[in-house]
């Protein structure tokens, strides 16, 4: 046990220690509740959205060997020089009880057939169509990219929190309660020794007041 | 009478490549084969020998395939216009090739548009059409877009007129899709002055030109009525010159507004049959399978042309067409290996005529 002085003061001084921690616990007990609340519920949503970007990334795939296939890569790869342009996004923050997570701008990647650079009459619609199934997995994957950052961040603040909890709950507060109870053990055999010690002297100024009295008598 | 004697020369040519197109049982045995390895060697068999041994030595898998099949095709149709240089008949083929032309100066335009390397650029061409690979190497040597067209216009190749007409706005909009449209509108705008009505050859090719028209401004419309398009916006995109559909049936087309009622507008037309693809096509809106089947149409009708006179440019536009085809199917076939694409799937779904 560390060094603790049994001391009436420092009894006072664990007890508020105690009752700060214990107020301590609780807080952290709350925001871990919030923070688990908050996380199962953009869980459900990435879940959703994974599941959603599968769906739509195998049926990519499929569109774009339909368009290898039909049109050869080398159409497909001249079609891609037209659209290839760079792809900016937003982030701001935004925080969630206290855990800072990225807001990413919700620009859509999805175009129209005319919004792609290159002229709907010489491409087919094959390749529009992998262009198109390309564009909404994007859309989908910048969504999730928000999400899982988000989902990342709480679960590591969770693990945290809940490890700052642990640590109240299981070692700081039954330390500090043993150090009370040390201290209280102490001062109560402190007391007891007092008390025996007062009796002890009065027995003996009494015996010396006797033996007096007899002397004199 | 003249004319009779070249096409005498040029037909039995021709006639002799199309026997070496591929008979339906290759087709089958290609289906059949296991894996892209398989397809190499069963190809070696066949009249692609020659270019799958010369794509093996660089190559391997699907990208020999591929490699092998451009080159053939690009070598079939330079072989075509061998025979019909200095001829009657060389402008008709020259109008048939003109839309690799078409596409190799647009891939080298995106390319520039954007600063891709030479080699990169180069990749991507399929010098099957007039322009050879030492003229499009030379365009791609160029430093911009403006270079690309400066140089065409100073070699009095036609394809630089509407690129010229149009690239102060590409300039000020920075937009290459003003010159993508402004080359292909020409395409066919130049296809059908130059193809002309007088003679069994010239109404050959306007037929298969105006089928092409039509085809073109049916898929475009379907894909702007499926991503709601305006009138207003939508109308410069079509072309004028079709066989069956002109301009006010199209637009009537698009005011429908859905689908359905597109090609509701197409029932006395000989594209009726897209009104029998099943309702969840509409539903879903996939127009590559509209495509598909347009496509199926516009390559038989060019492959029939082969019953047409033996003696005219019939059995070229025919060959044009049935290589063409055979080409994709083989790319079809091996693509789907790729992907282990079941035999019915490719059967059902990618194979084409």
């Amino acid at each position: 046990m560390e060094q603790v002085n049994p001391t009436r003061m420092e009894l006072i001084k664990k007890n508020a220690q105690i009752k700060l921690a214990e107020q301590g616990r609780d807080l952290l007990r709350e925001k871990m509740d919030a923070l688990i609340q908050e996380f199962f519920h953009i869980m459900e949503s990435v879940s959703k959205s994974r599941d959603e970007l599968e769906s739509v990334a195998i049926s990519a795939q499929r569109s774009l060997l339909t368009a290898l296939a039909v049109d050869d890569s080398v159409t497909l790869k001249s079609a891609s020089f037209a659209t290839r342009k760079g792809l900016f996004i937003d982030i701001k923050g935004k925080n969630i009880m206290g855990v800072p997570v990225p807001v990413l701008e919700k620009k859509r990647v999805s175009k129209s057939v005319l919004e792609r650079g290159y002229s709907i009459i010489g491409v087919s619609g094959r390749i529009d169509e992998a262009a198109e199934k390309f564009e909404m997995e994007l859309d989908l994957i910048i969504e999730l990219a928000e999400t899982e950052t988000s989902l990342k961040r709480l679960g590591g603040e969770i693990q945290i929190t809940r490890r700052r909890v642990n640590a109240l709950e299981q070692i700081m507060i039954p330390e500090l309660k043993k150090q009370k109870k040390y201290i209280k053990n102490a001062i109560d055999e402190r007391e007891r020794e007092d008390l025996f010690r007062l009796k002890k002297v009065k027995k003996i100024i009494e015996r010396k007041k006797k033996a007096a009295i007899k002397q004199n008598g | 009478m003249v004319v009779r004697v070249e096409y005498d020369y040029v037909n039995a040519r021709i006639k002799g490549m199309k026997s070496r197109l591929l008979a339906p049982p290759v087709f089958e045995s290609l289906i059949l084969k296991p894996d892209v390895e398989s397809i190499i060697a069963e190809l070696e068999n066949t009249s692609y020998k020659e270019e799958i041994e010369r794509a093996t030595v660089q190559y391997s898998g699907m990208k020999c395939i591929e490699v092998a099949l451009r080159n053939d095709f690009t070598n079939a149709f330079r072989k075509i216009l061998g025979f019909m240089k200095g001829g009657d008949s060389e402008k008709y083929i020259n109008i048939l090739l003109s839309r690799w032309d078409i596409q190799n100066i647009k891939t080298i335009l995106r390319g520039k548009n954007i600063h891709m390397t030479s080699a990169e650029i180069v990749e991507c061409l399929v010098p099957a059409g007039q322009l050879d690979n030492t003229t499009l190497i030379e365009l791609i040597r160029q430093p911009d877009v403006k270079a690309v067209i400066d140089l065409l216009a100073t070699w009095g190749i036609e394809y630089a007129k509407p690129l010229t007409r149009n690239f102060k706005e590409y300039s000020e909009k920075r937009d290459l899709s003003i010159l993508e449209y402004a080359i292909d509108k020409f395409y066919y705008e130049n296809a059908l002055e130059k193809s002309g009505e007088d003679s069994y050859d010239d109404r050959i090719i306007l037929d298969m030109i105006t089928t092409e028209i039509d085809v073109t401004n049916i898929k475009n419309v379907l894909k702007m009525i499926r991503d709601k398009i305006g009138i207003e916006e939508a109308e410069p995109f079509l072309i004028k010159g079709g066989i069956t559909l002109d301009i006010e049936k199209l637009l009537s087309m698009l005011r429908s507004g859905t689908l359905e009622g597109a090609i509701k507008v197409l029932d006395a037309t000989p594209y009726k049959f897209l009104s029998e693809l099943p309702a969840d096509v509409f539903k879903t809106e996939k127009i590559s399978v509209f495509e598909k089947e347009l496509e199926k149409y516009l390559i038989k009708r060019g492959i029939r042309r082969f019953l047409g006179d033996p003696l005219s440019i019939a059995v070229a536009v025919g060959y044009v067409w049935a290589k063409y085809n055979e080409i994709t199917n083989i790319r079809i076939i091996a693509r789907c290996k790729t992907a282990d694409i079941t035999e019915k799937e490719i059967r059902e779904e990618l194979i084409y005529v």
